[in-house]
């Protein structure tokens, strides 16, 4: 079987309430639709019933914003039991969260904090993600998350710290392109080349946001903050993963607000499509020349 | 100290803008003070001052614009 028949690639969208009707009309552009879990933990019957209804017409994927797993504390059960309730209510074909802790000693940060990248947080992340995959029944994919702070307490980047999180568990990893991208431009250091050090066949899901600058003139940084179109750097990101990446991908597009019309979302799907093509393409031609040779 | 306690001093340096001003003024006697270790004080004395504060600003943002949707939720339901 050649390269190229293994792998299917697919691009789709992320659920949200205002993007409801440009979603469901467009159904046949949309390879699949990615929810957030959290929004249906507590949800009203009316509204989980609308999601099952939603899964029989599309393949879905979960995504889950506040287990917290990348810390040294324990994910708390509850928090999984939910998650693996609503697994089986609507069979995702995967699941997936942040490598991030989002509370500590009682304090809810209220977002997606990046850890210290110490050996004891790797501990952790592993346990968590031990625990995940036990209740929930499926591990998780763990994604890379955007920090505005060099995360304090660090002693390895974090192209090592992901790649010793993804090589220790069972799970994938859903790279966030615009998350790296952000953060390769905050801290000075090559985005191609953290992708060349991660390893290729874990990569199974993709993310594509935009951001915007913020900060004084000299203290700037990238804010991902998914209000904006994907950068044409981001784009070329997806090419290169796609050259490496040796499964099947699952491209998702993040948009949480300042919500543009429909169509500008399924140009930016088309778009990534083409990344994705020019990636596989390169991917093709490097493997007969290493046949050849 | 464990490093559980090291994410929560974080934490709460993240969103409670008292214990941030305090830390500013005099990190190392704050880190002491919160029982971190020789080398967690070191670490925290040489934070990346513009993160912290990009990302203090950052979530309190999202907090307010929680909090706005709260409300709103909160008059509509009421009507």
């Amino acid at each position: 079987m050649s390269l190229m028949t293994r792998i299917t690639d697919r691009v789709g969208l992320g659920w949200r309430p205002k993007l409801a009707a440009g979603i469901l009309s467009n159904l046949d552009r949309i390879d699949i639709v990615e929810v957030i879990a959290d929004d249906f933990f507590n949800a009203p019957r009316r509204e989980r019933r609308a999601l099952r209804t939603l899964a029989a017409q599309s393949p879905i994927t979960l995504h889950g914003v506040s287990l917290g797993l990348a810390s040294s504390v324990p994910v708390e059960p509850k928090r999984l039991d939910q998650m693996a309730r609503l697994c089986a209510e609507v069979t995702p074909v995967s699941w997936s969260e942040h490598l991030a802790f989002v509370r500590g000693g009682g304090v809810e940060i209220g977002h997606l904090a990046a850890p210290p990248r110490t050996a004891a947080t790797i501990d952790g992340a592993l346990a968590n993600l031990a625990r995940a995959t036990t209740i929930v029944g499926v591990a998780p994919q763990v994604e890379n998350v955007a920090t505005l702070i060099d995360p304090p307490g660090s002693d390895r980047d974090e192209a090592t710290w992901v790649s010793e999180i993804v090589r220790g568990s069972s799970c994938d990893l859903l790279l966030d392109l615009h998350n790296l991208y952000a953060n390769a431009l905050n801290f000075n250091f090559d985005p191609v080349d953290f992708i060349a050090r991660i390893p290729a066949e874990s990569i199974a899901a993709i993310h594509l946001a935009g951001g915007k600058w913020i900060g004084a003139q000299g203290a700037r940084r990238l804010l991902d903050d998914h209000l904006h179109d994907v950068p044409d750097p981001v784009y070329d990101l997806l090419a290169e993963t796609a050259a490496r990446a040796t499964r099947s991908l699952t491209v998702i597009l993040e948009r949480d607000g300042d919500f543009p019309a429909i169509g500008c979302l399924l140009q930016q799907l088309d778009r990534a499509r083409q990344a994705l093509a020019h990636g596989r393409a390169r991917m093709v031609d490097e493997a007969e020349e290493e046949a050849a040779a | 100290m464990s490093a559980s306690c090291f994410e929560a001093f974080l934490a709460k340096l993240y969103v409670d803008e008292s214990a941030r001003g305090k830390f500013l003024a005099d990190p190392r006697g704050e880190a002491m003070k919160a029982g971190l270790t020789e080398q967690e004080v070191e670490d925290v004395v040489k934070i990346d001052r513009v993160g912290l504060d990009l990302l203090s600003k950052s979530l309190e943002r999202k907090r307010r614009r929680r909090d706005v949707r709260h409300t709103s939720v909160c008059r509509s339901s009421r009507r």
